[in-house]
């Protein structure tokens, strides 16, 4: 292919600059068209079929390369041959001589093919789209000399840009000698004196120098050929022309000499330039060109084609024909509908029966109907639907598989039995041994996690709301919930040491006198103490609220601990200082039914939910630092991750919602799997695990890995459904947490158990 | 039988001389199950005028125990029956038979036989000494935690004061002289060191130091001599309570070594020779720690906390249960990392009791919260030996001691013990 292409390349630049040369005289040089238009325009000249379409020449212009390229390579096959062997003299002068006859050129004389020639009389557009023999082979401009003249030149002469034809490069003896041996056509392969070129003779082109050497006629056997009698033997009035030479003819013309003189006067004042010559860069430029462009259909057919055929007319069906079955003859009842539906303009036709098509009357309608339906063309736009193409599993997010998430929770592996109505709410310890639970049954117990041993019990006086370990390790100390009052407890368990210090450090405590209050405003908590059977019981604090107490939390360094009061309105958020044993109100008006609230793990925010958002307010600067649009009705629970940037809301709506603090103040994902109220929701502080508890009985456990990367957003895949609790007074599982190290969560159910599952 | 039942070449042998039979092959139909064989190795000793009536023989191939029809197994494993298969048979181990059933007033958490003596731990706080006929000795007061892990020192069935130490919620391990003539128990020696609850003992070969592990992640070495004169005799002011009840001064000791390392909870310790320990951590890891040198020799992963390990001096293994169903085991020598040798399940819960056989190096049991020992071959890795069913609830701890009882503890408050009548170790 490659070299069909270069092949292809040669001949149309070569046709350029003869028209160039052509048209030096012209005013206007073609530089706009292309070097394909130019042989167009030049083909036209002679074929007189500018009218056709453009495709018609495309063609012929092809067959044009196409003998270019024999030509070329024929010139190619016998470059090595120059020198002009006794033997072959005969030939070369008789073929000189033919090419001086028959057609101007010998460079003619070796590209035609026997059937072009042959196709001489039935195509004749196409002959002269090839055919030049009427121009003189311009690659030498020397003109008729002899040319030995240049024997002693590297050059055989000039170019029509005045450059330098070299000789083509000779072979030595040998090449020649071998090049007799070897080529079975050497022959018949002769050499342009013009152009030093090889020519290969064809068939013909032997048969015709064949022939005039025997004096025959050169072309051969059609001597007979139909005679067309332009001078009749019949006697004419007429002169085919009478018309008698013009003096012009005689004497030489006044205008051309005009003409030439201006342009000679011109050229020496150099207002007219000769054509430019061609840069070597250029020619360059042109060597390489888009081989397949032409295949390409240019836009605007591209878009003419984009031809969307009319939607079909329906085919008349049984009902339309003129000798209806019986059953599509409709009844009278139908036939008075289908007037209506006819005036209405929604049927056409009412079914009816004719014994012959002739008798069929002329369709009344049918006008109407033909400007309709061109109306409904002509005005309706259509349009070509793109469908795509695409399997539904693709569109599925491309999940890592659960097995690949290890470790998370899988099987119920122990069941904490003892309290004897709703668990609302649990908390591990922060080492990991022991777990608290606030049930109902108004008490508080201390399970030992490795067995299941119930540790401790301690009997308050209400159902236990929130119960909260403090996340200090070096801390021994739990805050519950009940009713009206939180209570804080000195468990006593785990290490002794620590036990007694925080003993020692809540008594500890002395009362600054603080600058006197205005007394108009009331203390919001009253602090009270414990004493005696109940301080042995490990009952320490009590602090004493207004309004009912649903959720407690702790700030994450153990000192500040936050209560909730959903019905406490300015007073519905409660922060508390343990160690200055101070209560304070940072809202000082209510904002809405809040349900929980939490410390920031790291900063110092506090969330707070109310029904349907959450806020984020920064308590340093005492201002709202951002506010998040749940998207759903009712918010149960909240749970933030221990980085801070992520939080999960999870609502009475069933509905889990993640947001990322850094993303926006909207949900990053949403999942429904849950199919009633959630309850509870929570993060595992160590592995990228979050779950939720819900009334429908189950846990959900989802891996969700939050990236230290910011372009990365979290990874969240559901791994496991947990279920084992039991259903009791329509609810399910109330609270879940997760064991502080491993990856095992507990779950308080309404059936009065606490389930590990690992 | 079918006679076009292809059929399989077949050598037996056994390292139980009483039972030899000739050395050669038998061609036995592919389609036969254990009780074929059986009968089939029954009839050849017949031949030899045994007079034991049908000896149960279990039959092993490539050291793995035969449970289903030969050629099940051989499709199983994809051994070709051109060859000669080479069967070793033992003698079918009986079924262990429920002995005795010792009831407490709450959870048992530990226990361990000597002789004909148990020693058992519980969560009101007491050490109870029984012995094996089910008869009570003792209830020791001993602790202000439940206790949660008891040893006996004295390996002599001889003595007549055997010492034995308990370790507690209270952070404290007490080592203790048990006076049979006197009947007696007295607290020899106070030791103090652990910040948590001390979960696990172990006593070296020797019975001159022990091991303890507790929940503040530390390991720790003592002395278990009864007295000794480096011990300090304890303050007047941080163990009045304890004075309140033995009315005597009973001296401190401190640990001789402390090594820590594990990220969590120790769960379980046991000593593999003089030097080294092995502890098991609810981090996921075994660890093996050079006493000598205090430090940690090797490390091997698990994939999952581990509560309770078991190794045994004659074949070198460890087992471990730990917060899954499956029983591991694992070759402390190995330096490869965590190689699981091969996992035993069965169990239906954590697995909380391991324990090996002192006589027989292929035998152990488990026990689990699910409420059932087992007794596993190690060879059979698929289904355990037998079912010791019995509790009623979580069990806590197992014990095999003593080679012919196996002992469990549970939270139901009792410990049952099943009587083994043993074979003579097999092993070569």
């Amino acid at each position: 292919m490659a070299t069909v292409a270069a092949k292809r390349k040669i001949s149309p630049v070569e046709e350029i600059d003869i028209n160039e040369g052509v048209n030096l005289f012209v005013d206007e040089p073609p530089d706009s068209e292309d070097d394909d238009d130019t042989t167009d325009s030049d083909s036209s000249e002679y074929s007189g079929l500018e009218d056709e379409p453009d495709t018609d020449d495309d063609d012929g212009d092809e067959d044009d390369e196409e003998e270019d390229d024999d030509d070329d390579e024929d010139a190619e096959n016998d470059e090595d041959e120059e020198d002009e062997d006794e033997d072959e003299s005969d030939v070369e002068d008789s073929a000189e001589e033919t090419s001086s006859h028959s057609k101007p050129t010998n460079q003619e004389i070796v590209t035609a093919e026997p059937d072009d020639k042959e196709g001489k009389i039935t195509q004749l557009p196409d002959e002269y789209e090839y055919d030049s023999s009427d121009e003189e082979d311009i690659r030498n401009t020397v003109g008729n000399i002899p040319m030995e003249w240049y024997r002693d030149y590297s050059h055989l002469g000039y170019d029509v840009e005045g450059k330098k034809l070299l000789k083509p490069e000779k072979g030595d003896e040998l090449d020649e000698f071998l090049d007799k041996m070897e080529n079975p056509d050497y022959w018949r392969t002769v050499s342009n004196k013009l152009t030093g070129q090889k020519v290969l003779l064809s068939k013909e082109d032997v048969k015709i120098i064949q022939n005039m050497q025997k004096f025959k006629n050169p072309v051969g056997s059609d001597m007979y050929e139909p005679w067309i009698d332009f001078f009749t033997n019949e006697k004419m009035i007429h002169p085919v022309s009478n018309r008698p030479e013009t003096k012009a003819s005689f004497i030489p013309s006044r205008w051309e000499m005009l003409k030439v003189s201006q342009m000679v006067h011109a050229l020496k004042m150099g207002w007219m330039k000769p054509t430019p010559t061609r840069k070597p860069d250029e020619e360059d430029e042109t060597n390489f060109y888009m081989l397949w462009k032409d295949d390409e259909e240019p836009e605007i057919t591209r878009q003419y084609r984009q031809y969307i055929p009319p939607p079909k007319v329906r085919l008349p069906g049984h009902a339309e024909s003129y000798n209806p079955p019986e059953e599509y003859l409709p009844s009278e009842k139908t036939v008075q509908r289908l007037k209506k539906e006819i005036a209405r303009g929604k049927t056409r036709t009412i079914p009816q029966k004719f014994s012959s098509l002739r008798l069929v009357p002329g369709f009344k309608y049918f006008i109407r109907e033909r400007f309709e339906r061109c109306l409904d063309l002509y005005l309706c736009p259509r349009q070509r639907k793109v469908r795509m193409n695409v399997n539904p599993d693709d569109l599925i997010p491309k999940l890592p598989k659960p097995r690949d998430l290890q470790p998370f929770p899988t099987t119920e592996y122990l069941v904490f039995k003892g309290h004897k109505g709703i668990i609302r709410t649990i908390s591990p310890d922060p080492k990991g041994q022991w777990i608290a639970s606030g049930c109902d049954d108004k008490t508080v117990k201390i399970w030992e996690v490795a067995t299941g041993r119930c540790i401790k019990t301690f009997n308050v006086e209400s159902k236990v709301k929130g119960v909260a370990w403090n996340p200090n390790p070096s801390l021994s100390i739990i805050v519950v919930a009940v009713e009206t009052s939180l209570i804080i407890i000195n468990p006593h368990v785990g290490d002794k040491l620590i036990c007694s210090k925080t003993d020692l450090l809540l008594n500890s405590f002395e009362e600054v006198e603080l600058p006197p209050a205005p007394t108009d405003k009331p203390k919001v908590t009253e602090w009270e103490l414990y004493e005696d059977a109940e301080y042995e019981l490990g009952f320490r604090l009590k602090i004493k609220h207004q309004r009912e107490i649903s959720q407690v939390t702790w700030h994450g360094k153990g000192d500040y601990f936050a209560s909730t009061m959903p019905k406490g309105e300015s007073k519905s958020v409660l922060i508390h200082q343990l160690m200055k044993r101070r209560s304070q109100n940072p809202f000082s008006k209510p904002k809405g039914l809040v349900q929980c609230v939490l410390f920031h793990p790291i900063r110092p925010f506090l969330f707070v939910a109310t029904q349907k958002y959450v806020r984020i307010y920064n308590l340093m600067k005492q201002s709202l630092s951002k506010k998040l649009l749940s998207n759903c009705q009712w918010i149960s629970s909240m749970a933030v991750h221990p980085g801070g940037d992520n939080v999960i809301i999870g609502s009475y709506d069933s509905k889990l919602s993640w947001f990322d603090l850094d993303l926006s103040t909207k949900p990053y994902h949403t999942l429904r799997h849950h199919t009633m109220a959630l309850r509870s929701v929570t993060y595992h502080k160590r592995y990228p695990l979050f779950a939720s508890a819900s009334d429908d009985l189950s846990v959900i456990v989802c891996h969700g890995m939050v990236y230290s990367d910011l372009l990365q957003n979290p990874l969240i895949v559901p791994v496991k459904v947990l279920r084992g609790h039991k259903a009791a007074k329509g609810l399910g599982v109330l609270d879940c947490q997760f064991h502080p190290s491993q990856p095992w969560i507990f779950t308080a159910g309404a059936d009065g158990t606490i389930r590990l599952y690992t | 039988m079918d006679e076009n039942t292809p059929h399989v070449q077949a050598k037996f042998y056994t390292k139980q001389s009483q039972y030899s039979v000739p050395d050669t092959p038998f061609s036995v139909p592919i389609t036969v199950g254990v009780e074929e064989l059986s009968s089939l190795i029954n009839g050849l000793l017949k031949g030899d005028e045994i007079e034991d009536e049908s000896v149960k023989f279990d039959f092993l191939i490539n050291e793995e125990f035969l449970r289903v029809a030969l050629n099940e197994y051989l499709e199983q494993r994809n051994i070709s029956t051109e060859n000669v298969l080479e069967i070793e048979y033992i003698e079918h181990h009986p079924a262990p038979k429920p002995d005795n059933s010792l009831l407490h007033d709450d959870w048992v958490s530990c226990l361990q036989g000597y002789s004909q003596y148990v020693l058992s731990g519980c969560y009101d706080n007491t050490i109870r000494l029984w012995k094996t006929d089910g008869t009570e000795l003792m209830t020791i007061p001993a602790h202000t935690g439940p206790v949660k892990a008891v040893k006996w020192i004295t390996q002599d069935e001889e003595d007549t004061s055997p010492l034995f130490i308990s370790g507690s919620h209270d952070q404290t391990i007490h080592i203790w002289q048990w006076n049979q003539e006197k009947k007696e128990v007295d607290c020899m020696v106070t030791c103090r060191g652990h910040t948590e609850s001390v979960d696990c003992l172990a006593i070296n070969n020797e019975n001159q130091r022990f091991c303890s592990g507790s929940w503040d992640k530390m390991l720790k070495i003592w002395s278990t001599a009864s007295a000794s004169e480096q011990d300090e005799q304890e303050d007047s002011t941080s163990t009045q309570k304890k004075r309140k009840k033995t009315d005597q001064i009973i001296p401190t000791r401190v640990p001789i070594v402390t090594m820590s390392g594990h990220k969590e909870a120790i769960s379980s310790v046991k000593w593999l020779n003089l030097t080294d320990v092995c502890t098991a951590s609810w981090d996921n890891t075994l660890r093996i720690w050079d006493v000598n040198r205090a430090l940690e020799k090797s490390q091997l992963q698990g994939p999952k906390a581990f509560f309770d390990i078991s190794y045994s001096p004659s074949n070198g293994m460890v087992i471990a249960g730990g917060s899954d169903r499956h029983i591991r085991l694992y070759d402390p020598r190995s330096t490869d990392g965590a190689v699981v040798k091969c996992a035993f399940t069965s169990h239906k819960l954590w697995i909380v009791g391991v324990a090996w056989s002192s006589t027989n190096d292929n035998h152990f049991i488990s026990g689990s919260h699910d409420g059932i020992v087992k007794l596993w071959d190690r060879r059979s890795p698929k289904a355990p030996l037998y079912d010791m069913t019995g509790h009623e609830d979580k069990i806590l701890a197992v014990d095999w001691s003593i080679p012919d009882l196996m002992m469990s503890s549970g939270a139901d408050n009792n410990i049952k013990i099943y009587s083994y009548s043993h074979h003579k170790n097999i092993s070569s």
